[in-house]
């Protein structure tokens, strides 16, 4: 933000206004400074068929003598119940929660509504299982703190994928998708003695100066749930998830492979259809740039062309 | 998934939407420019202008890089948004035929203007 005592506010305003829309986002570590649409103006439940359409639940109050309450608005829905999807209100007293919102899910789940279901394994961002969205934006749910969320804070399973229970969504899909990627070392030489070696210099091309290459993604898919180009074309466009990997294997001097992956990603819509809206770079909890893995591939593909 | 495969193309549309996007950002500022000199003046004047060499050269450069793009363009969104089959291929096809008439009118309305005697 610029310092109080700037003597032209309004100037620098627009000049952050200008970095904000002109320049290209790098990492989700970047803070957006200028906001101008909490979400899309359009209606709740727009346009949504008539059994996913969204309905108030019931609100769990807090108890008595809790001395800091926060209130989160969680997506809920169970199948077998034959119930639209709803809204839960829960009072939680966060005094007595660890400091994520994972801590919150796990005390509700233990203190308060035993049925409320997600998933979790790991509890410190590595293994993508907890991955929400929260407050609006796709992030781990381990890794957010509650002190940085709104208030109510509301929480939904990610974005545009088919739901199995609450928060838990079917990620089969996307699954499938890295499976065409074919996320495996493929050689032709005969099979060296021993390790294929790799100078430190190139293993950087994988692992990232800074540790935010390709090969620190998690999979926890934040970032396609979030593409929109995935929501109105996820059937055959693969998504960012899948299009870091195939960079990930692109760029790794190792394999042999790169003619044929160009060959398999070189398609109107599995790999075009990235219009550069750079919303993956914007949601990835791990700061990874796949946007620029993207933008890597075609590059590759306009290289071997000309 | 794998559905009928990859299309092996689609790098060519890519480049050409690039291309033509930077050709029209120098395009399009000599056009309003010009247009903005011209503003004062009277009809006879700027067809003296678009019969000048390099006007219509220009002009002509301007009308097939903008079709291009538009094409390019309209068709993304159309793909993007349109996903009932037969209005999709429908409105793509609509969209070049309509795009390759446009180009055709404005360039010989161009040429006109500037070879005739
Ligand atoms: S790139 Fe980031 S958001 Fe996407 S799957 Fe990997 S870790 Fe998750
Ligand atoms: S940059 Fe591409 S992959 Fe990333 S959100 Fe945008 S369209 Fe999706
Ligand atoms: S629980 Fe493993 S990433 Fe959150």
């Amino acid at each position: 933000m610029p310092a109080a005592t700037s003597p032209r506010p309004a100037l620098d305003w627009l000049k952050h206004l200008l970095e904000e829309t002109v320049t290209l986002i790098r990492s989700s570590e970047q803070q957006p400074r200028v906001t101008l649409l909490r979400r899309f103006p359009v209606p709740r439940n727009f346009a949504l068929p008539g059994n996913a359409r969204i309905q108030h639940g019931r609100t769990w109050r807090a108890p008595p003598g809790a001395k800091r309450v926060k209130r989160f608005e969680i997506y809920r829905y169970d199948p077998d119940s034959g119930e639209n999807p709803r809204i839960d209100t829960f009072e939680v007293d966060v005094g007595s929660c660890g400091p994520m919102v994972l801590d919150v899910l796990i005390k509700i789940k233990s203190e308060i509504d035993s049925t409320l279901t997600f998933r979790r394994s790991c509890r410190e961002g590595i293994c993508g299982s907890c991955a929400m969205n929260i407050d609006g934006s796709n992030w781990l749910a381990c890794t957010r703190t509650i002190a940085g969320t709104a208030e109510p804070s509301t929480i939904y399973p990610l974005n545009h994928l088919p739901i199995i229970k609450d928060l838990v969504p079917d990620l089969t899909h996307l699954y499938a998708q890295y499976a065409l990627i074919e996320p495996w070392l493929k050689t032709r030489g005969p099979v060296p003695e021993r390790e294929r070696l790799q100078s430190p210099a190139e293993a950087d091309r994988l692992n990232g100066k800074d540790g935010k290459g390709p090969a620190a993604c998690i999979l926890c898919f934040c970032c396609t749930a979030g593409c929109p180009s995935h929501w109105w074309n996820g059937q055959r466009f693969l998504g960012p998830a899948a299009l870091l990997q195939a960079w990930r294997w692109l760029a790794d001097t190792r394999d042999e492979a790169a003619g044929e992956r160009l060959d398999a990603l070189e398609d109107p819509f599995r790999l075009y259809r990235c219009h550069t809206i750079l919303n993956c770079t914007r949601t990835c909890p791990k700061g990874l740039n796949p946007g620029q893995a993207i933008g890597a591939i075609k590059q590759k593909i306009a290289q071997r062309r000309s | 998934m794998q559905n009928l495969g990859s299309a092996r193309e689609g790098a060519r549309q890519w480049w050409m939407q690039r291309m033509t996007a930077v050709a029209l950002i120098p395009l399009t500022l000599w056009l309003a420019a010009s247009l903005l000199r011209h503003v004062a003046d009277d009809y006879a004047t700027l067809i003296a202008w678009l019969r000048t060499p390099l006007a219509a050269v220009l002009m002509v450069l301007l009308l097939m890089a903008l079709c291009y793009h538009m094409a390019l363009g309209l068709k993304v969104i159309i793909e993007d948004y349109v996903h009932l089959d037969r209005l999709q291929i429908a409105a793509l096809t609509l969209i070049d035929l309509l795009s390759v008439a446009l180009a055709v009118v404005g360039i010989f309305a161009s040429l006109r203007v500037a070879l005739s005697a």
